[in-house]
């Protein structure tokens, strides 16, 4: 066994073992082909609807519009250490249980208005907020920083679950194609430099 | 058989061979065919044209598969590239990974490479101050390394000659320990960094913020044009390979306009084994090379040699060069070759905010990154517990701040619309370091590449003068930042091993003595007249100020001795 199917074997249980009940039912594949994650169809649908939860459709495109979740899975997958990728998968089940236990029901079978509330519960509960914005640069600025919770060894993996999903999402809202050209200009080419510009007159980029 | 070996020797030899294809070799190879020499540049590397080889130049941020993010594989098994600052998704591919060609590093040490034509020419930080009598006599008069065999007066008609043709941006500011260059329009400080630097002037004596030089056109003259280069659009993307032209690069300027002159073969996939050395002639006849792809051995000749195979590169060729003179590397009588290895001290950096011109912000980027703070430690005389000073970074910005907290229909417009923050402002160290006979490169005994060249062990370290120097380097910025009445002042220091300041110098390094030298007062080996050594190699001390510029001068300045010398039928 090569030393990547045994970290992804343990991902399993680790994720699994918390999974179990919620697995009963769930035997799908999940529809986006990931390398090292192990994720099915049920666990692939909560974590789009946890990312619609954050950025929704309003009268602009939300998550799934702008294909997010997929960029998330994507970014779990790829740019994530495997250590947190094993957390992120037990998070995964973990965050399955507490909406289970709390509303008796599934995160994707909730109103869109309990889910935010859930999301926010959470975000109270650990406090991922600050660590958010303390995490998080400019879009521009972004890059191998992103990653905070790895500096944080000791986030459990219910708030490393949460925060990484709220963390890519923004990241990819944020550099997204329609966000950037939509809401903001990004400038390939600004073609100037002004030391001296009045504060009021800066557009959003 | 015998005729077909002469024919053949005959393609194979040239007036000149080039090692090396970046910033120091470009300039080599451009000067020697201008003076009509056929040459022959040799790249490790595979070749980057100008334009047509920069796939990411022209891409959006939602373009890269990762938004720009290296994905943590590759960060794991590369840990040495990925402490690079511009080791990111649009340039990793113009960087060496750690596996592709490793070293042993007998103390840790961040070996930065970019293996391709105009090497690390397209990703450097296109700082270019030049050097001064300051650092010129500093060995002399501090007593350390050998004295320099140069002047700046020796190097001052060469520092405007490369200069006007690189296309240097920057502010003629009078400061004798900084000297004022063939400058096109500098970019201007913002206020942040203009109240700083009138607060300095007025507060000390010999120290001065200005607009950091950069290798930027931010107006091109004829000459540019010529090299079909155009004026610098600001984008600070450079890391990618630039669709203008617009900072100075050998992939765009140099290599272009020697292979223009149609005296110019450039060879890609082609590692140099080692230098050959006829004993009858006393001379260098040619190189030895390795094809990457065919992995055949080919000999190139030439009636002179140049070296610009990167600073430490360039001492692993010489030091696999050997033979019954030579037996411990070429030109190595003296036996100080890979020896007295140096470096930029970058570990420390100060932060702070600044509580005004609140009205005030930038609109859109500058190429010259900021503000520059010439070296103000121990210039006119030595004032402190440690031997040299350090150049210092500035600058100031600001930027929206955005809430992040909660989710749904809120944090979609917090993230669009955010606040104007508080100026920021940011200075890092440059520290001069001290060459050592204890920091060293040497060839491994055992193990060898994938060519069968020598690995090569790496053995640099900080000393306590770097660490002296450290702690005054966050004193005086401290103390200054105080003093300008900026907050929040955040000292910090880090532990990065040498090299990763991408500014390793010395191991051939010029003297006036054979004895304890390896070249002489124009780059030419003392005991091989027919070698010179024009890139970082040649240093004998470092400065503080970024040393590309100083390559650049050299190296024109050894080219046009070099045909004067074969001119004269002197080599």
């Amino acid at each position: 066994m090569n030393r990547r199917t045994l970290i992804k074997n343990l991902a399993l249980v680790a994720g699994g073992t918390v999974l179990l009940p919620s697995c009963l039912k769930s035997t799908g594949q999940a529809s986006v082909h990931l390398k090292h994650l192990n994720i099915n169809a049920d666990q692939e649908k909560l974590i789009a609807d946890i990312c619609e939860t954050i950025i929704p459709k309003t009268n602009t495109p939300g998550a799934k519009d702008l294909n997010l979740p997929r960029f998330v899975l994507k970014m779990v997958d790829d740019c994530t250490k495997k250590k947190d990728q094993i957390a992120f998968m037990t998070g995964l089940g973990e965050f399955n249980e507490l909406v289970k236990k709390k509303h008796n029901n599934n995160f994707s079978d909730l109103s869109p208005k309990e889910r935010e509330q859930v999301l926010a519960d959470l975000e109270k509960s650990g406090k991922p907020a600050a660590e958010q914005s303390r995490g998080i640069k400019p879009v521009s600025e972004s890059g191998k920083s992103l990653d905070v919770v790895k500096k944080k060894p000791d986030v459990p993996p219910l708030t490393l679950f949460y925060n990484t999903i709220k963390q890519q999402t923004i990241f990819g809202y944020t550099n997204s194609q329609y966000f950037m050209t939509k809401q903001i200009v990004y400038e390939l080419i600004p073609g100037r430099y002004n030391a001296h510009f009045p504060a009021k007159n800066l557009k959003a980029v | 058989m015998a005729n077909l070996n002469t024919q053949s020797a005959k393609e194979r030899t040239f007036d000149a061979i080039v090692i090396g294809s970046g910033m120091s070799g470009g300039w080599a190879a451009k000067e020697l065919t201008g003076k009509g020499l056929k040459t022959l540049m040799l790249e490790r590397g595979r070749d980057v044209k100008h334009l047509k080889d920069y796939p990411t130049t022209n891409m959006y941020p939602w373009e890269f598969e990762h938004r720009g993010v290296i994905p943590a594989d590759v960060q794991e098994q590369n840990p040495v590239i990925n402490r690079c600052y511009a080791f990111r998704e649009d340039a990793a591919h113009f960087f060496v990974k750690d596996a592709e060609h490793p070293y042993v590093q007998e103390k840790p040490f961040d070996w930065i490479r970019g293996y391709q034509v105009g090497g690390k020419s397209l990703m450097w930080a296109r700082q270019t101050q030049r050097w001064s009598d300051f650092d010129f006599e500093g060995p002399a008069r501090d007593g350390y390394a050998v004295d320099w065999p140069i002047r700046y007066k020796d190097l001052a008609p060469w520092y405007s000659y490369v200069e006007k043709f690189a296309g240097i941006a920057g502010n003629k500011d009078g400061i004798p320990e900084l000297p004022d260059g063939e400058f096109l329009p500098g970019y201007p400080l913002n206020d942040v960094e203009q109240y700083f630097s009138q607060h300095v002037k007025s507060k000390y004596q010999n120290r001065h913020v200005i607009s950091a030089r950069c290798a930027h056109l931010s107006k091109p003259n004829q000459i540019h044009i010529d090299q079909g280069r155009t004026q610098c659009q600001n984008r600070i993307l450079c890391q990618r390979g630039c669709p203008f032209g617009g900072y100075f690069s050998a992939n765009s300027s140099t290599i272009p306009w020697a292979l223009n002159s149609g005296k110019l073969t450039l060879r890609p996939f082609s590692v140099v084994e080692s230098i050959i050395y006829d004993e009858k002639l006393g001379k260098a006849t040619g190189v030895r090379i390795v094809d990457t792809n065919t992995k055949e051995t080919i000999e190139y000749f030439a009636r002179v040699i140049f070296v610009n195979a990167a600073a430490i590169n360039t001492n692993l060729v010489l030091l696999n060069s050997t033979s019954h003179r030579f037996p411990n590397g070429l030109g190595n009588d003296s036996g100080v070759l890979g020896k007295y290895i140096a470096f930029h001290n970058y570990s420390a950096h100060i932060s702070a905010e600044y509580d005004g011109f609140k009205d005030w912000t930038t609109d859109g980027r500058n190429p010259a990154g900021g503000g520059y703070i010439p070296r103000f430690r121990n210039v006119y005389k030595q004032e402190t517990d440690f031997l040299r000073g350090y150049a210092s970074g500035f600058s100031a910005y600001r930027y929206k701040q955005h809430k992040y907290d909660g989710v749904g229909a809120d944090l979609k417009e917090n993230l669009v619309k955010g606040e104007l923050g508080p100026w920021h402002v940011g200075s890092h160290m440059m520290g001069e370091t001290i060459p050592k006979e204890t920091n060293y490169v040497k060839l491994n005994a055992k193990q060898k590449d994938a060519w069968g060249i020598p690995l090569l062990n790496i053995s640099v370290d900080y000393d306590d003068n770097d660490e002296k120097m450290k702690k005054d380097y966050i004193e005086q910025l401290t103390e200054m930042f105080t003093s300008a009445g900026f907050t929040n002042i955040k000292p910090s220091v880090n532990h990065q091993a040498p090299g990763l300041d991408i500014h390793e110098m010395g191991g051939a390094r010029m003297g006036l003595d054979p004895k304890t030298s390896i070249l002489n007062k124009w780059n030419q080996m003392h005991a091989c007249k027919n070698v010179f050594v024009t890139d970082g190699a040649s240093m004998t001390s470092t400065s503080c100020q970024n040393p590309s510029l100083t390559y650049m001068a050299l190296t024109a300045r050894a080219a046009d001795y070099a045909v004067s010398e074969i001119n004269k039928g002197n080599i």
